[in-house]
C-alpha cells in the first residue's frame, strides 16, 4: 500500500490496494447512484400506473396527440447514442485514442439531436396548449371529448422533462470525455471515468426505452 | 488493466441491430389491437430491449455480481413500491372514495372553464351534489 511507491500508476490513490479494487469500487459506487436514479423515476413511474390505472380511455385517447414518428425517431437516435458510446469505451480499450474521440463526439451529437427533436415536439405542445395542469388549454376537435388530459400531459412532460434532463447533464459528462481522452488523460490504463458515464448514458437509453411505449405507443 | 474484459466488436453491433428491431416491433405490434394485451406485449418487449442494455451495453454479464444485484433491489422495490400503492389507489372506489369522481382535480385547468366537468367515464358530473354522501 504504497503512498510514494514509485512503481504505482499515478491514478492509484494511496487510500486503494491496487488499481482493481480501486476500479471496483468505482463500479459499485456507480451502481449504487443507478439504484438511486431508477428509484428517482420509479416515484414517476408509480404516478403513471396510478393515473393510468384510474383513467384507462383518457391515456389511449391523450396518447394520439403525441407524433409517434418523433418518438420512434429519439428512440433510433438514443440507441444508435449508446452504441457510439459503447464503442467508444472499446475504442479507449483498445488504446484507440482517435477512434474513441469521434465515437464520443458522434454520441454527443445523437444527444443533441435528441433533444432537438424533443424541443420540436414541446413548442408544438406550448403552441397549442397541450400543457400539464391548469396550463391546458388545447381545445381541438380530437380532444374535445377527452376526460382530464391534463393529467396525462402532466405526467408526460415530468417523466420527459426529467429524462431530457438526464440527457442534457450527459452531453456534459460526455463533452468533459472528449476533453480528457483528446488531452491523453483517459488511456487503456485508466479509463475508468469513461466507463462510468457510459453506464449513466445507457441507463438514460434503459429509461426511455420504458419512456417511448408507455407514452407514444399505448393501445 | 488486463484484467478488463472487452467485449468484442460484433457483439456489440449485434446488440444495437436487435434494439433497432426490437424498437420496429414494438411500434408495429402498437398499431394491431390486442385490447389489453397491448400493454403487456409493449413491457414484455421494452423488457428485454432493457436487458439487453443492461447486460451487454452495461457489461453486467461480465462484471462481479454485486452490481447486477445492486440493479435487481432496485427494481425489487420499485415492484413494493408499486404494489402497496395500488393496494390502497385501486379500490378506493370499493368503499366509495374515488377522489377522480367525488372531486375531479381539473377544476383549475384553463379549458374547464367552457367544458362541464365529467367522471372517468366521461359522464357529467353535478358540482352541487357532488358532496351529497360526504362523510
Amino acid at each position: 500500500m504504497g503512498h510514494h511507491n514509485p512503481d504505482s500508476p499515478t491514478h492509484l490513490k494511496h487510500y486503494f490496494h491496487d488499481v482493481n479494487q480501486q476500479y471496483e469500487t468505482s463500479k459499485f459506487a456507480m451502481w449504487a447512484f443507478i439504484l438511486t436514479e431508477v428509484l428517482t423515476f420509479a416515484g414517476l413511474f408509480v404516478a403513471y400506473i396510478v393515473y393510468r390505472s384510474w383513467y384507462p380511455d383518457m391515456f389511449v385517447d391523450a396518447h394520439k396527440l403525441l407524433d409517434v414518428n418523433k418518438g420512434l425517431m429519439n428512440t433510433i437516435v438514443l440507441i444508435t447514442s449508446s452504441l457510439t458510446m459503447a464503442l467508444a469505451i472499446w475504442a479507449i480499450q483498445k488504446n484507440n485514442k482517435k477512434l474513441s474521440v469521434v465515437m464520443l463526439v458522434a454520441t454527443f451529437i445523437f444527444a443533441l439531436v435528441f433533444l432537438g427533436i424533443k424541443y420540436l415536439e414541446y413548442t408544438h405542445k406550448f403552441e397549442v396548449g397541450q400543457l400539464p395542469g391548469e396550463f391546458y388549454s388545447y381545445m381541438g376537435p380530437d380532444a374535445a371529448h377527452l376526460n382530464n388530459p391534463h393529467i396525462f400531459f402532466s405526467i408526460y412532460f415530468i417523466m420527459t422533462g426529467l429524462h431530457g434532463l438526464h440527457v442534457a447533464i450527459g452531453m456534459g459528462l460526455i463533452a468533459w470525455l472528449i476533453y480528457s481522452t483528446q488531452k491523453g488523460n483517459l488511456t487503456s490504463e485508466y479509463y475508468t471515468p469513461m466507463e462510468m458515464i457510459g453506464i449513466f448514458w445507457h441507463l438514460v437509453d434503459l429509461i426511455w426505452i420504458y419512456l417511448f411505449p408507455l407514452f407514444y405507443l399505448i393501445g | 488493466m488486463s484484467e478488463h474484459h472487452i467485449t468484442p466488436l460484433k457483439t456489440y453491433l449485434i446488440i444495437a441491430a436487435s434494439l433497432l428491431f426490437l424498437s420496429g416491433v414494438t411500434v408495429w405490434v402498437s398499431y394491431i389491437d390486442l385490447g389489453s394485451f397491448n400493454i403487456v406485449l409493449a413491457m414484455f418487449v421494452a423488457t428485454v430491449k432493457a436487458s439487453l442494455v443492461a447486460f451487454f451495453f452495461m457489461h453486467l454479464l461480465w462484471d462481479d455480481k454485486k452490481n447486477l444485484t445492486m440493479f435487481l433491489m432496485s427494481l425489487m422495490f420499485f415492484g413494493i413500491f408499486v404494489t402497496i400503492t395500488m393496494l390502497d389507489t385501486g379500490f378506493r372506489g370499493d368503499l366509495g372514495l374515488n377522489p377522480e369522481t367525488k372531486d375531479p382535480i381539473n377544476k383549475r385547468a384553463a379549458f374547464y372553464d367552457t367544458l362541464p366537468l365529467t367522471d372517468t367515464h366521461g359522464h357529467p358530473v353535478d358540482e352541487h351534489h357532488e358532496d351529497k354522501d360526504h362523510h
